[in-house]
């Protein structure tokens, strides 16, 4: 019987929510082909996470666990990765478009003569039994259907909520490979610095908060902060903000910034350019805060306050609290 | 030491995109194309290294006709020689089956050490040329540079990359590839005698004889339509349908917010 596989994705010793999402994916491919879904873990310890795997609709769980992989080496991940596909040959390997699986998913594609194909917003199985994808083109400026050729494997990776993870009940036989990783003499972890972070990261963020020029400062971007932490939302910023100086460049959404898709996108102080709204234009509400009335953001929002956003941004902040 | 950069040309982020008659790709009869923006820190980064150290930049593009003035850009920039891999049968390549054509091409050239690539093509978001070419290269890799360290006496580099919530520092033997991210240095404008002289840099031109021969391997089937795993069958160009409710909040700030905020929260339900 032919299986659709999902990447897990774990921080620290939890599985992060991406990975429902990619097995939300695969259900959805499992209705037209009949394929098992299978969750497959590639890393150092797994530890016991079969149970929630099961519970978002995983029938299998390949468990790829050595010590080599404690450190991300995309090269070593690659070969653990590829012997187990060639051994088990999946039909679909379904992934989150994560910065590792981006790092290291090339490669595998490479060695298993797969296709793959990033950043997909949506999945389906074609006419000719293969998998077709929908992902933005052109910076967000259209969107393209991009299928496969009939060559298996076929990888994807799926934008952070674009699937809402499905809940269910199950528990999947767990099946443990082991593989040979050769010594890598050619790639050194020399250290990995997490900065904790203050706010959710904005590629993962159900809402967003994001200033741009009109911010005037960065020290104003307080009361961006301030309206952020009374929702639960990440910051983030336009690239005139970040180009000025006045927050770090990994606050930048747009082309060339990080790409975004929450649930609550607020645009504060910024016009709506074409490469700003290429990294958020897929949020599902939008809400714009501009002083000019004819600020091109107005036409591409759900809702908006025309004034200064001084005035506005502190007072909408005091209103959501009330509301409580 | 010897630093290639693999550089590609793409419609300007201004443009206009508007699907062609056969709805797979775009109309390209107006539109303005550049140099792909991530590549600019790409190509910076390795003059830079040139100048610290005198090392030959060697600049290489898969692309039609058109393309070499991509190329030709970054030779302004400080690039020394380039490489031109054109033909109709290298048109509508996936990134596997370039991958496999750049990765082929420059194993063929040998006594590469560094290899440097945007982090991705604005054009497509793919994002995974250059790892499939250091696949297929059989070298290491480092991903999101915000800070390149060469150290040619003991052949290594020492790469710190973005990762998801923070930083890490990675030291790769040559020969690596490295893809950059924005911010890593400011990208030079070419200036006019940089554009004059580019046009005279040495520039070798590749059709698919040229790299077909046993020397590189690459056959026929691995090029074009053919070689590739994935294509794209259609593209829409959506239209913004957002209900656009903005309201007046210049004289009455508080008043405003309060009705934004119970829209947010009554009728989105977002809140
Ligand atoms: C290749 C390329 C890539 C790019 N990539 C990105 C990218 O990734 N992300 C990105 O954001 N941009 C990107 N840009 C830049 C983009 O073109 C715009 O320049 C940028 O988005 C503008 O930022 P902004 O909206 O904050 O500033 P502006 O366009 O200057 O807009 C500021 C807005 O603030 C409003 N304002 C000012 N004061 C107040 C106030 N007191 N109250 C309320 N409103 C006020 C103004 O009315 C104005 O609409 C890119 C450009 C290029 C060429
Ligand atoms: N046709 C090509 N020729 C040369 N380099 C390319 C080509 N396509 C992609 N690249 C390189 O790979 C990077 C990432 O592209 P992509 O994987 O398509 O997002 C680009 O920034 C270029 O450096």
């Amino acid at each position: 019987m032919s299986e659709i596989w999902v990447l897990v994705d774990k921080a620290q010793d939890v599985v992060r929510n991406v990975t429902y999402e990619g097995l939300a994916a695969a259900l959805k491919l499992k209705e037209k082909n009949g394929a098992t879904v299978c969750a497959i873990y590639v890393g150092d310890n797994a530890g016991a996470i079969e149970a929630d795997l099961g519970k978002y609709g995983a029938e299998k769980f390949y468990k790829v666990e050595n010590p080599a992989l404690s450190d991300f080496n995309p090269s070593l991940y690659a070969t653990a990765l590829s012997e187990v596909i060639k051994k088990h040959n999946p039909d679909i390997v379904i992934g989150g478009n994560t910065l590792k699986n981006q790092d290291y998913l090339p490669r595998v594609a490479s060695r298993t003569s797969a296709g793959l194909s990033l950043d997909s917003i949506d999945v389906d199985i074609n006419s000719s039994s293969a998998l077709e994808i929908k992902k933005y083109k052109y910076s967000g400026k259209s969107i393209a259907t991009i299928a496969f050729h009939d060559v298996k494997p076929m990888i994807a990776t799926v934008r952070l909520n674009a699937f809402k993870p499905i809940e269910g009940s199950g528990s999947p036989e767990v099946i443990a490979e082991s593989v040979e990783l050769p010594a890598d003499e050619n790639y050194k972890v020399v250290e990995t610095k997490i900065i904790p972070k203050e706010r959710p990261e904005l590629t993962e963020a159900d809402k967003i908060v994001s200033g741009g020029r009109g911010m005037a400062n960065g020290e104003n971007f307080q009361i961006v902060y301030d309206l952020a932490d009374s929702i639960g939302a990440g910051a983030g910023a336009s690239r005139a903000a970040v180009d000025s100086g006045w927050v770090p460049y990994e606050m930048q959404v747009g082309q060339t910034g990080k790409v975004v898709s929450p649930n609550l996108y607020v645009a504060v102080g910024i016009s709506g350019s074409v490469q700003h709204y290429a990294g958020m234009g897929s949020s599902k509400v939008i809400v714009a805060i501009n002083k000019d009335p004819d600020a091109p953001i107005f036409q591409k929002c759900d809702y908006g306050i025309c004034g200064d956003l001084f005035d506005i941004l502190p007072a909408l902040t005091d209103e959501i609290k009330k509301l409580g | 030491m010897k630093i290639l950069v693999i550089v590609r040309q793409t419609p300007d982020t201004e443009a206009k995109i508007q699907a062609n008659s056969d709805g797979n790709g775009i109309k390209t009869d107006d539109i303005k194309w550049i140099l792909n923006p991530f590549d600019e820190y790409a190509v910076e980064e390795a003059v830079q290294i040139k100048e610290k150290t005198g090392a030959e930049v060697v600049i290489l593009t898969v692309g039609a006709d058109r393309s070499v003035d991509a190329l030709r850009q970054a030779l302004a920039m400080g690039g020394d020689s380039g490489v031109h891999i054109k033909d109709e049968s290298f048109a509508d390549m996936d990134p596997y089956a370039l991958g496999k054509v750049i990765g082929s091409k420059i194993k063929a050239l040998g006594d590469i050490d560094l290899i440097f690539a945007g982090k991705k093509w604005i054009d497509e978001e793919s994002s995974q040329v250059p790892i499939q070419v250091a696949e297929e290269i059989g070298i290491p890799q480092a991903t999101l540079a915000s800070k390149v360290e060469v150290d040619d006496a003991s052949k290594t580099v020492k790469v710190t990359s973005v990762i998801e919530g923070g930083e890490e520092v990675r030291e790769l033997k040559f020969p690596a590839l490295i893809t950059v991210e924005q911010g890593i240095n400011e990208p030079r404008y070419a200036s006019l005698p940089g554009i004059m002289k580019a046009k005279k840099k040495p520039c070798e031109e590749v059709g698919p004889d040229g790299i077909n021969g046993d020397e590189i391997g690459i056959s026929g089937e691995a090029l074009g339509a053919a070689g590739s795993r994935i294509s794209v069958n259609s593209i829409e160009i959506p239209t913004i349908s957002r209900s656009l409710k903005v309201l007046d909040g210049r004289a009455e700030a508080v008043q405003a917010s309060a009705d934004l905020a119970k829209l947010l929260r009554e009728e989105a339900k977002i809140i």
